[in-house]
C-alpha cells in the first residue's frame, strides 16, 4: 500500500452549500510539486453521470487551493474556484443533447469530489483516488416552505422564506418548454423573496381542456401572491426567461391588475402582437417557423423567427409605457431568441419615451440563451420540445462554456442586487459579500 | 485567540445581571417549535428586513456569518437563537446590537452590548445557548443522533429585549442546520469482539488515519466527536465502557478493563480502511485513564495521544483496569452551598493510589494535554504537572504539548457548543448535580482554540 496514500487530504468548505454559494476546494499534504487531478462526479436525477476535472501541481507546501491556483488543463483551465461545477459535462458515451435540470428541489445535488495521482483525463472509474469527499448543493435553504398552489385554477408552487415576513413577492416564469420548473424560485426564496413558480403552458387547466391560459391566469397568480398574509402586496416583481419574458413584459405594461415593483427579463424579446392572447403570441412565433435555420450539426436555430425587429408598434410590447425598473439580461451568442437585437430596440423605444432611467441591460459576449443560476453546467444545445411542436428537436442555445458560466455568475449576483434594491428598500444597497 | 484577559468575575456579573432583568415567566414551551412569547407582526418597517446566515448548513465546528440588512440607521436590535434539544428542552441565546450608518449588522465584526454575551463574538449565539427560563435544572446539551442536524432558528427582534420578555416584535428570521456529520461520512455500529462502539469513516477509498475516542464516566456512547473527526478525514471509533445496555455487568460500574480498550485499538488496526500505523487516542475526563494505559502497555504504539482534563491514575481500578463503583469512596467529594458536588480532589495526584499511576515516562509518542483551569471535576492542572515532570525527567519534553485555558471548565468539547457549568449526575437515591466548572466566554474560547489545535496535532502526527 502506498505510504503516501493516506496522507493527501481533500476538503471542501462548505460541504453543504446553496447552489449559488462558492466553495473552497483544498488539497493538503501532497508531495510538493506532485501532479494531481481534481475531479467532480455527479449523477443527476435521470441517471446520467456528469464529470469535470482539472490538472494541478501541488505547491512547495504540498497544497492546492482551487480558488487561487490554476488548472493547467481539464474541463476548465486557469484559476476557476467553481470550475468543478460549471464545467461538468456528460461522461463519454452519454446520450447527446443532455441538459441538467433538477426537478426535486427538496433534496440536494450530490457531487463527489476526488483527487487522483497524476494528470488523468479518462478512465476515472477504474482509478482509485487518493482522497474523496461528498458535497451537497441545495436549491432550498432550511426553513424555506414549499407550498403547492392550485387556487383559482393555478398550477404553481409558492416558496416562502423562513421568518415572519412580510416578504416581497416574485412571480417566476420559464419558457416555451412549459412544465412547473421550481429551482429558481426555491433559490430566490432562500434569499428572502416569496417566490411563486408558475406553469402557464402545461397547467392542469390546459392539459385538461386543451386551451391555453390567458391574462387572467397571471393576474390570479399575482392576486394570490399579493393577498398572502406573509407577502408585502406592494412589493411584487416578476422574472421571466425566454418566452417568460414575453409574458412578463405583457403583464408589466398592459395588465390593469398587476402592478410590479420590478421586472427581470432574461434572454427574451418584446416582439409580440400587442393585443394577442398567450395563444396568439405563440401562434405568431409559429407562423415564422419557416425561418428556422440548422447548423452543421443539424441543431435548430430559432433566433430569426422574430427578426428583423418590426417597426410596426402593434407587434412590440410598448416598453415606453413601463413604470417599473426593468433589468434585461442578454447573451450575445443567444441562438434561440434575438435577445441582443431586442434589447437594443427596447433601449431606443425607452429613450424616445423618456423612461430609459428605468432600464438596465446586462449584455454578455459569448453567453447563450439559458442564463440560469450559477455553477451548473452550460448546455450549448440540447434536445427540446416546445408545447407547440410535440416532437423533440436538437435546439442550439448558444454560448461558449467559460464565458457563459461567468455570465451566469455575474448576472445572478446583479439580479439579486436589483431585486433587493427594488423590493427590500431604497436605503443604501449594501455589499453582498458572499456572492 | 482565547480571551484570557477577560475577567471571570465580570462575566459572572453580566450573567447574573441578565438573569435578574428577565421579568416575565417564559411562555408555554412544550410542543412549540419556536416559543417566542407574544409576538407582534406589525413592526415599524413596511416590509421585513433581511436576516442571512452563511453557510446556512454548517458543520458544528464551522463559523456561520450572520448579517441583518435593510433596517434603519443606529437602530437597536436583538439577535436571538433558539433550538430544541433531542430531549425537547428549549435552549436560547440573545445579543443586543445597534445598526451602523448602513442600516445593517454583521455579527462577524460588530459588538454585542448586552445579552448572553458581549463584545465581538461571531459564534456567540451558539456557544452562549442556555436552557430557557423555567427549564429543568442541570441540563447538558449533547447530541445522540449525529445523522440529523440541530435546527437553530435565528431571529431578529426590534429593540434591546430578551427571549423571555413578552411583546417582542420579530423582524426577520433564518433557519440554520448544524451538523456533526459531513455528507458521505459513514456511520457503522460496532458490536464485535465484545466491543460496544460506533465507527465513523470519512468518504473516499482510504486507508485513513484513525482515532480511538474515549469519553468520561457519565457513560453511554457519545458519537459526536468521532463524527466530526470523520468529517475532517480521520476514521474514528468511539467506544462505550460503562453505562450502556450492551455492556456486561451493571451499568453504574465499569466492568470492562484493559483488554477491552486493547481490543478496540486492535479493531482499528485490523480494519482494512484504517492505516494501522497511524492511530491516535483521545480521552476526555476519565477517558484519559484508559488512554494512558494503552499508551504504556507493551505491544501498542499509538501515534499520538490527546488527554483532556483527566488523571494519570484512578483510585477505582483493580489490576485489570476494571473499576469499583465510583461512589464507593466519597471522602474527597466537596459540596457547594447548593449541594452540588465537585469531584476535583478525588484526582489530586496525592490522593491517587501510587500503583494506579501509569508510568507516563514510558510513552513513546507525542502527547497533548489540555487543561481547563476552572475544572471542578478533575485536578487537571496538577495531573498535567505530574505528566509534564515525568516526561521532562525522562528527557521527553519535546513529546509534550500543554494547552491551558483560564476560565475553562472540565468539558472541553468541540467548539461553538454551550458550556455546562454543572449538570445532573444521578437521580437515585436522590438527585445529585455535579460541578464541571467553566464560564461561558472563556470556555467557549478554549473550545474553539483547543479544537483547532487538536486537529492540527492530528494532522501533524497522523498524516505526515
Amino acid at each position: 500500500m502506498d505510504r503516501k496514500q493516506c496522507c493527501v487530504k481533500l476538503s471542501v468548505q462548505p460541504s453543504r452549500g446553496l447552489m449559488d454559494e462558492k466553495f473552497i476546494v483544498l488539497v493538503q499534504n501532497a508531495l510538493p510539486g506532485s501532479q494531481l487531478t481534481i475531479r467532480a462526479l455527479h449523477q443527476c436525477e435521470d441517471g446520467h453521470s456528469w464529470e469535470a476535472f482539472g490538472h494541478y501541481t501541488a505547491d512547495t507546501t504540498g497544497t492546492i487551493d482551487v480558488s487561487e491556483d490554476p488548472s493547467i488543463r481539464g474541463t476548465y483551465s486557469g484559476v476557476e474556484q467553481m470550475g468543478l461545477l460549471w464545467s461538468l459535462r456528460p461522461i463519454p458515451g452519454s446520450k447527446p443533447g443532455l441538459r441538467m435540470r433538477k426537478k426535486n428541489i427538496q433534496t440536494p445535488m450530490e457531487v463527489t469530489i476526488s483527487v487522483y495521482q497524476g494528470h488523468q483525463t479518462e478512465g476515472f472509474a477504474d482509478l482509485v483516488p487518493l482522497s474523496g469527499v461528498v458535497v451537497e448543493r441545495w436549491y432550498m435553504a432550511p426553513g424555506v416552505r414549499r407550498i403547492p398552489v392550485t387556487e383559482g385554477g393555478l398550477t404553481a408552487t409558492l416558496f416562502l422564506p423562513s421568518g415572519p415576513g412580510p416578504f416581497p413577492g416574485l412571480l417566476d416564469l420559464w419558457g416555451g418548454g412549459g412544465q412547473l420548473v421550481e429551482y429558481r424560485a426555491a433559490l430566490l426564496a432562500s434569499h428572502g423573496f416569496a417566490s411563486m413558480a408558475i406553469d402557464y403552458l402545461t397547467s392542469k387547466f390546459t392539459m385538461e381542456t386543451g386551451k391555453m391560459v390567458d391574462n387572467q391566469y397571471f393576474e390570479t397568480a399575482y392576486r394570490v401572491l399579493q393577498q398572502h398574509p406573509q407577502v408585502c402586496g406592494s412589493k411584487i416583481a416578476m422574472i421571466g426567461l425566454s418566452f417568460g419574458t414575453s409574458m412578463t413584459l405583457k403583464m408589466a405594461i398592459y395588465s390593469e391588475v398587476i402592478k410590479l415593483s420590478a421586472a427581470v427579463c432574461i434572454s427574451g424579446s418584446h416582439v409580440q402582437p400587442v393585443e394577442g392572447s398567450v395563444e396568439e403570441i405563440m401562434g405568431f412565433f409559429q407562423k415564422n417557423a419557416g425561418k428556422t435555420r440548422f447548423n452543421e450539426k443539424n441543431e435548430a436555430i430559432w433566433r430569426d423567427l422574430l427578426l428583423p425587429i418590426p417597426t410596426d408598434p402593434s407587434l412590440k410590447a410598448d416598453v415606453g409605457r413601463l413604470q417599473c425598473p426593468l433589468l434585461l439580461v442578454v447573451g450575445e451568442d443567444d441562438q434561440n431568441w434575438p435577445a441582443q437585437e431586442s434589447a437594443l430596440d427596447i433601449k431606443e423605444m425607452m429613450a424616445r419615451a423618456g423612461n430609459s432611467h428605468l432600464l438596465t441591460v446586462l449584455s454578455y459576449p459569448n453567453a447563450g440563451h439559458l442564463i440560469e443560476p450559477p455553477y451548473t453546467p452550460h448546455a450549448r444545445s440540447s434536445t427540446f420540445k416546445t408545447v407547440e411542436i410535440q416532437e423533440k428537436v436538437m435546439c442550439l442555445w448558444g454560448g461558449q462554456t467559460v464565458e457563459h458560466s461567468r455570465a451566469q455568475e455575474d448576472a445572478w449576483k446583479k439580479i439579486l442586487f436589483f431585486l433587493r434594491e427594488n423590493l427590500y428598500g431604497d436605503r443604501n444597497p449594501t455589499l453582498f459579500s458572499h456572492l | 485567540m482565547f480571551r484570557a484577559h477577560m475577567s471571570v468575575t465580570r462575566i459572572w456579573q453580566l450573567i447574573e445581571k441578565r438573569m435578574m432583568s428577565c421579568i416575565s415567566v417564559h411562555g408555554k414551551l412544550p410542543g412549540l417549535q419556536r416559543a417566542v412569547g407574544e409576538v407582534r407582526r406589525k413592526s415599524s418597517f413596511r416590509q421585513s428586513p433581511l436576516l442571512t446566515a452563511t453557510p446556512v448548513r454548517a458543520l458544528i465546528d464551522e463559523q456561520i456569518s450572520i448579517k441583518g440588512r435593510f433596517l434603519s440607521q443606529n437602530y437597536p436590535v436583538t439577535v436571538c437563537a433558539q433550538m430544541h434539544s433531542e430531549e425537547g428542552d428549549l435552549w436560547e441565546a440573545f445579543a443586543h446590537y445597534t445598526t451602523n450608518a448602513s442600516s445593517s449588522i454583521n455579527l462577524t465584526s460588530d459588538h454585542s452590548v448586552g445579552g448572553s454575551y458581549v463584545g465581538c463574538e461571531p459564534m456567540g449565539l451558539f456557544w452562549a445557548l442556555e436552557p430557557a427560563l423555567g427549564s429543568r435544572e442541570g441540563l447538558r446539551l449533547r447530541k445522540r443522533n449525529v445523522e440529523t442536524p440541530y435546527m437553530v432558528n435565528i431571529s431578529l427582534l426590534e429593540g434591546h429585549t430578551s427571549p423571555s420578555e413578552g411583546q417582542r416584535t420579530e423582524l426577520a428570521a433564518v433557519t440554520t442546520e448544524r451538523w456533526y456529520m459531513a455528507p458521505g461520512v459513514r456511520r457503522i455500529e460496532i458490536r464485535q469482539n465484545n466491543i460496544v462502539g460506533t465507527l465513523f469513516l470519512p468518504p473516499g477509498p482510504g486507508p485513513f488515519p484513525a482515532m480511538l475516542d474515549l469519553w468520561g464516566m457519565v457513560g453511554g456512547l457519545l458519537e459526536y466527536r468521532s463524527a466530526l473527526f470523520a468529517s475532517r478525514g480521520f476514521a474514528s471509533l468511539s467506544v462505550a465502557y460503562m453505562g450502556h445496555k450492551d455492556l456486561p455487568g451493571p451499568q453504574h460500574i465499569m466492568s470492562v478493563g484493559d483488554s477491552y480498550f486493547k481490543s478496540a485499538f486492535q479493531l482499528l488496526q485490523d480494519h482494512c480502511q484504517v492505516d494501522a500505523d497511524r492511530i491516535g487516542v483521545i480521552g476526555l475526563s476519565y477517558g484519559v485513564v484508559p488512554t494512558l494505559r494503552i499508551a504504556t502497555t507493551i505491544g501498542f504504539k499509538p501515534s499520538c495521544l490527546i488527554c483532556i482534563n483527566g488523571a494519570v491514575g484512578s483510585p477505582l481500578l483493580d489490576e485489570d483496569g476494571k473499576s469499583k463503583m465510583f461512589e464507593s469512596d466519597q471522602k474527597h467529594w466537596e459540596f457547594d452551598d447548593r449541594g452540588y458536588v465537585s469531584f476535583r480532589n478525588v484526582s489530586l495526584p496525592d490522593n491517587l493510589p501510587p500503583e494506579s499511576k501509569r508510568k507516563v515516562e514510558n510513552i513513546t509518542c507525542p502527547l497533548m494535554y489540555i487543561v481547563g483551569e476552572d475544572d471542578l471535576c478533575t485536578a487537571s492542572t496538577e495531573n498535567a504537572d505530574v505528566i509534564e515532570e515525568a516526561l521532562r525527567s525522562a528527557g521527553k519534553s519535546h513529546q509534550f504539548t500543554r494547552l491551558s485555558y483560564p476560565g475553562a471548565g472540565h468539558l472541553i468539547e468541540p467548539p461553538y457548543t454551550p458550556c455546562s457549568r454543572a449538570s445532573l449526575w444521578k437521580t437515585k437515591p436522590e438527585k445529585l448535580f455535579t460541578l464541571w466548572g467553566g464560564h461561558p466566554a472563556p470556555h467557549a474560547a478554549a473550545q474553539e482554540d483547543a479544537w483547532k489545535r487538536i486537529l492540527e496535532f492530528m494532522e501533524t502526527h497522523l498524516r505526515r
